[in-house]
């Protein structure tokens, strides 16, 4: 069988002439349907515009993306999409952004009540649906956020630094949040993030991303049981793997 | 309540200021020995203006028709334009640079021109009304379409949301608040533009009134007619302050101006 996300020799190049930027890549990645992949790296790596490219948001300068055999060549809709400047309208309460992103893909409004109600109650702002966002904290503001990401059940997640504003507190409520969710619906997650604990503690497989222009440098597998609560994560298996990613990382003079 | 309270002294300390401000302007007169053809007192303008009450209601009529007629040509123009270069490349490399270098000439220094090309009638006025509404609008309306976020970009591209969906649901109230700050400065503008334009031609309308009884010493009815421009200027643009608190009362600066 293929794989569900094939990367082929994916590479970005910003500009052109003496204006020219390497970006990212080449880069060749598999994903499986289902698996939660981390892509971690130092800032400017270029791993935000590996996922972009993934979803078809940004052109590749060479390279190609497939969906299940299926060449991407423009915007994927069936996406969630987490950023770390949130989506959020500012016109809109909690729930009527949820709805925003049900209006724009043209569903039924009606349909979904009673699902909005239960994301928001899964993530405990069914106190918060008629408020808006500029009334709520960042943490708050980011998990509803993941609601108005995740109220369309899309089959692939990305998630660009979503955690990378909050304080280590709510970072630590929202990695469980996201950990719950995606043991429950298994979408395919691709999570950017910089922070190795996290990486570690949700995904799968971590693909480790060097300076730019980023390449891979190397992929780990996190072979540990879930839900890796704070249990999994005092373990010596979990603070082995965080070692070994901070060591390649401190190879390159990054940490 | 106690915001109540809060807005009730504040209400109270601009009066006593006012107050304050035109005690001090009527005896001063006397104090300094200032002559009345220099400066009139606050009560000999209410006094010598209200014989002259028709005339001023009349001719405040006139320049409203003028600013109002040219403030809604130069909002419907300026959106339109506004919105026309934010969404066309070829429009963006050419009529917005053009724009741009217009907003650099002083559009009043057209005024006489106007006049001598339409006459002494409402339309040149309408014209400069609009010229000096125009600009403020456009330019702001496209900044205000084109500083949309990246992530809201990225966010309903993914959705495959068509360009019309898209613009009512996000990019036009996205971009309403940048859009009324140029709606607020054009309403600024548009009766300093009819007042200029009766300045410089007109047989009736407030700016007509005021070059009039200034050439004929009269200042206590200049500044009478300056009291009635004033309440028009205050009308116009507390009229599209409370739009921008109707339509975007989410906006962070209502939320400020409210607490």
């Amino acid at each position: 069988m293929k794989n569900f996300i094939e990367v082929t020799e994916l590479k970005k190049v910003f500009g052109n002439g003496e204006d020219e930027v390497h970006a990212f890549g080449p880069a060749t990645i598999n994903i499986n349907s289902g698996e939660f992949v981390s892509v971690l790296g130092p800032s400017g790596c270029g791993k935000s515009t590996l996922m972009l490219m993934v979803a078809g948001l940004l052109d590749s300068t060479s390279g190609k993306v497939e969906f299940e055999n299926k060449l991407v060549n423009g915007p994927k809709t069936d996406i969630g999409i987490m950023f770390q400047d949130n989506t959020l309208v500012p016109w809109r309460t909690v729930k009527g952004n949820i709805e925003l992103q049900l209006e724009l893909r043209g569903l039924n409004l009606k349909d979904y009540q009673e699902q909005i109600n239960n994301i928001l109650k899964s993530v405990n702002l069914e106190d918060f649906a008629d408020r808006f966002p500029n009334e709520l904290s960042g943490g708050m503001q980011q998990r509803a956020a993941f609601c108005q990401a995740m109220i369309h059940d899309p089959k692939i997640i990305l998630l660009d630094e979503p955690l990378g504003k909050l304080d280590a507190m709510t970072r630590e409520k929202i990695r469980a949040d996201f950990q719950k969710l995606w043991m429950v619906k298994k979408p395919t997650v691709i999570f950017v993030t910089h922070s190795i604990e996290e990486a570690v503690q949700l995904s799968n497989r971590v693909i480790l991303i060097t300076p730019r222009p980023g390449i891979i440098d190397r992929e780990i597998k996190i072979d540990l049981p879930y839900p890796r609560d704070l249990k999994v994560k005092r373990s010596p298996k979990f603070t082995e793997y965080v070692n070994s990613i901070q060591e390649v990382f401190h190879k390159y003079g990054v940490i | 309540m106690k915001k109540f309270i809060k807005w009730i002294f504040s209400g109270w300390m601009l009066i006593l200021f006012f107050v304050g401000f035109f005690l001090f302007w009527e005896y001063s007169i006397p104090l300094f020995d200032i002559p009345r053809y220099i400066l009139p007192s606050p009560s000999e303008i209410v006094s010598k203006g209200s014989a002259d009450l028709d005339k001023l209601v009349y001719y405040t009529g006139v320049t409203a028709l003028e600013t109002v007629l040219g403030y809604i040509i130069a909002l419907i123009l300026g959106l339109g334009f506004g919105i026309a270069i934010s969404f066309s490349s070829i429009l963006r490399r050419t009529l917005y640079p053009f724009f741009v270098s217009i907003e650099m000439t002083p559009k009043i220094a057209f005024a006489p021109l106007f006049i001598s090309w339409f006459g002494f009638g409402l339309m040149p006025k309408v014209i400069i009304v609009v010229l000096v509404c125009f600009f403020p609008i456009v330019l702001n309306a496209i900044l205000a379409f084109n500083s949309l976020s990246n992530e809201l970009t990225l966010f309903y591209q993914s959705t495959g949301a068509s360009r019309l969906k898209t613009f009512f649901s996000i990019r036009l109230p996205a971009a309403l608040p940048q859009c009324f700050v140029g709606f607020k400065y054009a309403a600024i503008n548009a009766t300093v533009g009819a007042t200029i334009a009766e300045f410089i031609g007109s047989d009736k309308g407030l700016g007509f009134y005021i070059s009039i009884v200034t050439g004929n010493m009269r200042p206590d009815l200049a500044f009478a007619g300056i009291f009635f421009l004033t309440v028009l200027g205050l009308t116009v643009f507390g009229f599209v302050t409370m739009m921008e608190k109707i339509l975007i009362p989410w906006h962070i600066s209502m939320k400020r101006i409210n607490k």
